[in-house]
């Protein structure tokens, strides 16, 4: 069952177990800069809103009624992250994907889990994700572009400009694994000589065409190796949920509301002395990235082949205030 | 409790500390006879229309709701938003009369999943 409150889409699994339980949201954040060189974490600037595409059906098109799910407005360019939030420590494998494209391994979307490559992210190992992962420890910020100008992550793979949004499918671990691994948690407190180091490290435990993401710059962001292996996961159990993109003039005659306005430019954040983020939390190995989403040009490399004017607000930085941040303050909000 | 034993029962409450809620006082801010009004506190009169009670409740900072409902009323309001949908929310009101207050504080939104 997936339910949206205060914008954040929450995935429970009641039938399943009684912790089964996390929820997501969609964070507002700068656009780093296309040129190539690894930025840090940029902040979360708030979440995104989100509505039921029912509630606005009849200003939608038929075919967004047809999927259902949910919606959120992004300006043309702007940047957004998924933040994972873990009500406790029941894990659960997330696949998720852009336009259809599998976000970890670009392969077209499929429901299934897959271990060789790994297709999914393990939450809540896996604090948040920012783009597509491109190589190891490497991603390219989701940046949104509208279907038809051939940015988006599925018109450079597929040559089709049909899905845009979000897709997201998430399965959680089999209860008695769970239990086993909670009671062999519980001994470890118990009786293990090291009890500080297992809570602080990670225990391997109506509009045209809506909006859709594509390959912006490049970010040190790892996806983590599943640490419990594909039996791990209850594939009896699973909730998904199609999270459409509205430009911000669709948003507002959507819902009648203006979209939150825009982020500040990497270069003005950057330029006011505010942090950017570096994550030290897991030992777990990184995915290795994927050759396909690899191949991708990104949105600057795009804009310049097709002749077009230069990506704007695109200007190289240089923070000056960089947080380290880990496994038990995952917390990426500037303080304004 | 009765309609008029709870309204008298507030406005005394109110008057013990503040005289502008006197029956005569009361019944001019609402826009009725004082002695209108003391026959509903007594029961010897029905209670008044929608719009006079929600004067009333506005004037002893009671919920209209709550006296619509002990007026044995049900708000133009409430009727219009039945009337829109009314086989869902008659199911809904029995499926929900039962349950404890806990159970209904908080309206659960599955978010639907369609065909994609």
């Amino acid at each position: 069952m997936i339910t949206l409150k205060n914008d954040q889409l929450t995935f429970s699994f009641p039938e399943v177990h009684a912790e089964a339980v996390f929820s997501l949201e969609f964070e507002r954040t700068l656009r780093i800069p296309d040129d190539n060189r690894a930025h840090f974490l940029p902040p979360g600037l708030g979440s995104f809103p989100l509505a039921h595409v029912d509630d606005h059906a009849a200003r939608l098109p038929p075919s967004w009624r047809a999927h259902g799910g949910v919606f959120l407005p992004m300006y043309q360019a702007e940047a957004l992250w998924i933040n994972f939030n873990d009500f406790g420590e029941y894990p659960f494998a997330v696949k998720i994907a852009a336009g259809k494209i599998d976000a970890v391994t670009g392969d077209p979307w499929s429901t299934k889990l897959s271990d060789d490559p790994q297709n999914y992210v393990v939450v809540p190992e896996q604090p948040w994700l920012d783009g597509f992962c491109v190589s190891k420890g490497m991603i390219r910020q989701f940046v949104a572009m509208p279907l038809g100008a051939g940015f988006t992550a599925e018109e450079q793979l597929t040559g089709a400009a049909e899905h845009g949004g979000l897709q997201i499918i998430a399965y959680p671990m089999k209860a008695e694994v769970y239990e086993a691994m909670r009671k062999a948690r519980a001994e470890e407190v118990l009786f293990g000589p090291d009890f500080a180091m297992c809570c602080e490290a990670p225990c391997p435990s109506p509009p045209q065409k809506e909006m859709g993401l594509a390959p912006g710059g490049l970010m040190r962001q790892s996806i983590y190796d599943d640490p419990y292996g594909l039996d791990a996961w209850d594939l009896k159990h699973a909730s998904r949920c199609f999270v459409h993109i509205l430009n911000s003039l669709q948003y507002a005659a959507a819902t009648g509301h203006n979209p939150p306005t825009r982020p500040p430019s990497a270069a003005d954040y950057t330029r006011a002395g505010l942090p950017w983020f570096a994550y030290y939390g897991a030992e777990s190995a990184a995915l290795e990235g994927s050759a396909k989403l690899a191949g991708m040009d990104s949105v600057a490399a795009k804009t310049i082949k097709q002749g077009l004017p230069p990506l704007p607000e695109n200007e190289p930085v240089t923070p000056k205030v960089v947080i380290p941040i880990g496994t038990g303050d995952r917390v990426r909000e500037a303080e304004f | 409790m009765e309609f008029g034993s709870y309204i008298r029962a507030t406005r005394e409450r109110l008057r013990a500390g503040d005289r502008r809620y006197s029956v005569r006082q009361v019944a001019q801010r609402i826009g009725v006879e004082p002695a209108y009004l003391s026959k509903i506190e007594r029961g010897e009169q029905s209670p008044p229309s929608e719009a006079t009670i929600r004067r009333l409740a506005e004037d002893l900072s009671l919920d209209a709701d709550v006296l619509l409902a002990l007026a044995g009323k049900v708000s133009a309001e409430m009727q219009a938003i039945i009337r829109q949908r009314p086989e869902l929310f008659a199911q809904l009101l029995r499926e929900l009369r039962d349950l404890p207050d806990h159970a209904i504080l908080q309206l659960v939104r599955v978010v639907r999943d369609g065909d994609w």
